[in-house]
């Protein structure tokens, strides 16, 4: 009894520093950006002063705040849609068998490489009407083809979105194949011997059986959506006007740019709200899904 | 549970993460961002400052950085600012308000310059660095303006002096059958007269942050107030860019994704007839189309007015910095005629002093046309506001909606009186 109680204050000695370390980087951080979501705090104007609910009211009465979480739904639920489907065809090809497999996963992989950052900084000039590679490439089939994507609503939001799948799929993609492999061929050899055909098989072995590794994939990444602003920071600004404003990149506006860090403390916190119910929904229904 | 758990947490961290900068506290906070770049040159002086600044990717930054280093007798170590103007701005602001000690000496904007002044993150400089002398020799108006706290403080030396000019390219002058852009009528006439084939006479960077100049410049012009949208020469100016672009087609709509770079590079490569622009043309130098033949200043064309703004870069020194006796001593280089003629010479920046910029050290033509511009026009700082990226941006959507036809002429004057009175 004694030897026990001995192991385990020396167990809780050993663990304190990495538990120091993690209380004063994770949790202090999220108590502060609690406490500071209730007041006022305006740095260029020396403002400080508690305000109860007032920013998280102010919140959903703020035009550019309801343009950003129009447009966060949007691109959640789109590159989403867009990983899912493309992602799964993906990893169906690149599990095929073929001359070249190897180097064409490779490649695959490279915009995954590249910083977020690089790739939304060379998109604004690739969606550019006069020197884009887009626009470019659809004047081999239409020469008279003229449309600068970054300044109407719905192709600047469609190219967000797009970039961003550009960027991410290959990753998603790779995922999904890793589990693919984990499906045994003997499964598919006896599906076949029964008469299914592949769209048969796919349906009703590799879909089943990759649902729980799917879902799992669908939480991370769509909390990463959820929280990206890189891409739009350098890409459009936001803009035009606030259409493509993520509410992540509202976050950042109002912290480091108009210095409104209580307002944008409760932003953070309201995403951080709907992530985590979102993250739990997910959790209870990959619990369902059990092959 | 154990995974759920884990995932709130993983939720609680990410969105945390975006906010670890984000504490209200005026005194000790987190350190800056990390810098891009860091660098030191060696000298002889005992005195060392770290300075934050927008040059160091310019080719000529070392002969600059060695001649500061030796005339100061101050060893400079370096931090380059990023050169997107959102980060560049983002960088500044957690810099001075976390109480960084870890930069002195810091290069800032108009806009930096508007939203600090009064926040008590900069040092005041008219006893120690400006004095009576000095001052006389700077443009009053702007230092009013710009870098002039609420308390009479004088936070910052500037670095150069700059106009927002207008910049015609020749062989479309030329081609125009025109010698001059002298009023309204020649703009337009230019404008009209050089739209053709997928070229415009009129090149802007209608971005939302960055339009903001050019609003506040057709203001100017037409004799109206950037804080009152009531003065018909405000809105005849904002209707006068709406019939560019859409009315006369002279200017592209796509234009409002654009920033400086890509507006310059459409210029430099004939798609626009002139544009209004910063600096002294080290662009259209680098692209060989710089000259009396090619891409030139000219002075403003008369509207109701002949109106133009002025700019600088200002070197600010840090509240917090440890530094002090040393960035004084660099300032004061800073805002001698040395200091002047050092960024004359290497950075092509016109001297804000005007004794220096008189001195024969100064030629070329651009003192004939900066010489001209002084002559003929009312020279203004630009209109801001203590949150000046919030109302410049607010101001740049507004105009974006009544441009691409959201918003009518009405809406947008409602509008962006309605920001005005919220933010000033």
């Amino acid at each position: 009894m004694y030897a026990s109680k001995k192991y385990l204050t020396i167990a809780w000695i050993l663990v304190l520093p990495a538990l120091l370390i993690r209380i004063f980087t994770t949790l202090y951080p999220i108590a502060e950006t609690f406490r500071i979501s209730f007041f006022e705090v305006k740095l260029l104007q020396g403002i400080h002063r508690f305000v109860g609910f007032r920013n998280y009211v102010d919140m959903f009465h703020d035009s550019k705040m309801i343009a950003s979480i129009s447009f966060t739904v949007l691109f959640v639920v789109g590159s989403m849609a867009g990983h899912l489907i493309l992602g799964i065809a993906l990893a169906l090809i690149l599990n095929m068998k073929f001359a070249g497999q190897k180097v064409l996963r490779t490649i695959v992989l490279l915009p995954w490489a590249m910083p977020m950052v690089v790739i939304a900084m060379a998109s604004k000039w690739a969606f550019n009407n006069d020197y884009g590679l887009v626009n470019n490439f659809i004047r081999w089939f239409d020469p008279s083809f003229q449309l600068n994507w970054l300044i109407h609503t719905g192709t600047a939001r469609n190219a967000v979105i797009a970039v961003d799948l550009w960027k991410d799929l290959p990753f998603f993609a790779i995922l999904v194949l890793a589990g693919l492999q984990f499906i045994s061929s003997d499964m598919y050899e006896a599906a076949k011997i029964d008469g299914a055909g592949s769209v048969q098989s796919f349906f009703a072995i590799t879909l089943p059986l990759l649902s729980k590794n799917i879902l799992v994939l669908c939480i991370f990444f769509t909390m990463w959506r959820m929280t990206s602003f890189d891409v739009v920071y350098a890409m459009t600004s936001g803009g035009p006007g606030e259409s493509t404003a993520l509410v992540a990149y509202r976050v950042t506006t109002e912290a480091f740019t108009n210095l409104n860090t209580g307002y944008a403390a409760s932003i953070a916190i309201v995403l951080f709200l709907v992530m985590a119910s979102l993250s739990g929904l997910s959790m209870s229904a990959a619990k369902r899904v059990d092959y | 549970m154990r995974k759920s758990g884990a995932l709130l947490f993983a939720s609680a961290l990410a969105v945390t993460a975006m906010l670890a900068g984000c504490s209200g506290s005026n005194g000790n906070g987190a350190a800056p961002a990390g810098s891009s770049s860091t660098g030191t040159s060696g000298s002889g002086g005992q005195d060392e400052i770290t300075l934050y600044t927008i040059q160091s990717t310019n080719p000529k930054f070392e002969e600059w950085l060695n001649e500061a280093q030796e005339k100061s007798g101050v060893k400079i170590k370096w931090v380059a600012a990023p050169t997107d103007s959102d980060t560049r701005q983002q960088k500044v602001s957690t810099i001075l308000s976390s109480g960084d000690s870890s930069v002195d000496v810091l290069e800032i904007n108009d806009e930096m310059a508007t939203s600090f002044k009064n926040a008590g993150w900069l040092e005041p400089l008219q006893n120690s660095v400006l004095t009576e002398d000095i001052m006389k020799q700077l443009p009053q108006g702007y230092m009013k303006d710009m870098l002039t706290s609420t308390k009479g403080d004088v936070i910052g030396v500037p670095s150069y002096s700059g106009y927002l000019a207008l910049w015609v390219d020749q062989k479309k002058l030329d081609a125009a059958g025109m010698t001059s852009i002298d009023n309204e009528e020649d703009f337009v006439k230019f404008l009209k007269a050089s739209t053709k084939d997928g070229q415009y006479g009129y090149g802007g960077s209608w971005e939302k942050t960055y339009v903001f100049n050019e609003i506040a410049t057709f203001v100017n012009l037409f004799g109206g107030d950037y804080f009152d949208w009531t003065n018909e020469g405000s809105r005849k100016a904002v209707k006068f860019m709406y019939d560019m672009a859409n009315t006369w087609k002279v200017t592209p709509v796509d234009q409002i994704a654009d920033k400086y770079e890509q507006m310059n590079q459409k210029f430099i490569d004939g798609k626009y007839a002139m544009v209004f622009m910063w600096g002294t043309g080290t662009d259209y130098k680098k692209a060989n189309r710089y000259g009396k033949d090619q891409i030139h200043m000219i002075n403003m064309p008369m509207f109701a007015k002949r109106s133009i703004f002025t700019d600088s870069w200002s070197y600010v020194l840090n509240s917090a910095s440890k530094n002090k006796e040393a960035a004084i001593k660099f300032l004061k280089y800073a805002a001698s005629e040395d200091g002047e003629l050092n960024g004359w010479n290497n950075f092509d920046r016109y001297p804000a002093r005007a004794d220096v910029a008189a001195s024969d050290a100064v030629a070329g033509d651009i003192k004939d046309v900066y010489a001209e511009i002084q002559k003929t026009n009312e020279i203004h700082g630009r209109p801001m506001l203590p949150q000046t990226m919030e109302f410049i941006s607010e101001m740049g959507t507004q105009f974006q909606n009544y441009i691409q036809d959201k918003i009518t002429l009405d809406e947008f004057c409602k509008k962006a009186q309605e920001a005005v009175d919220r933010y000033k």
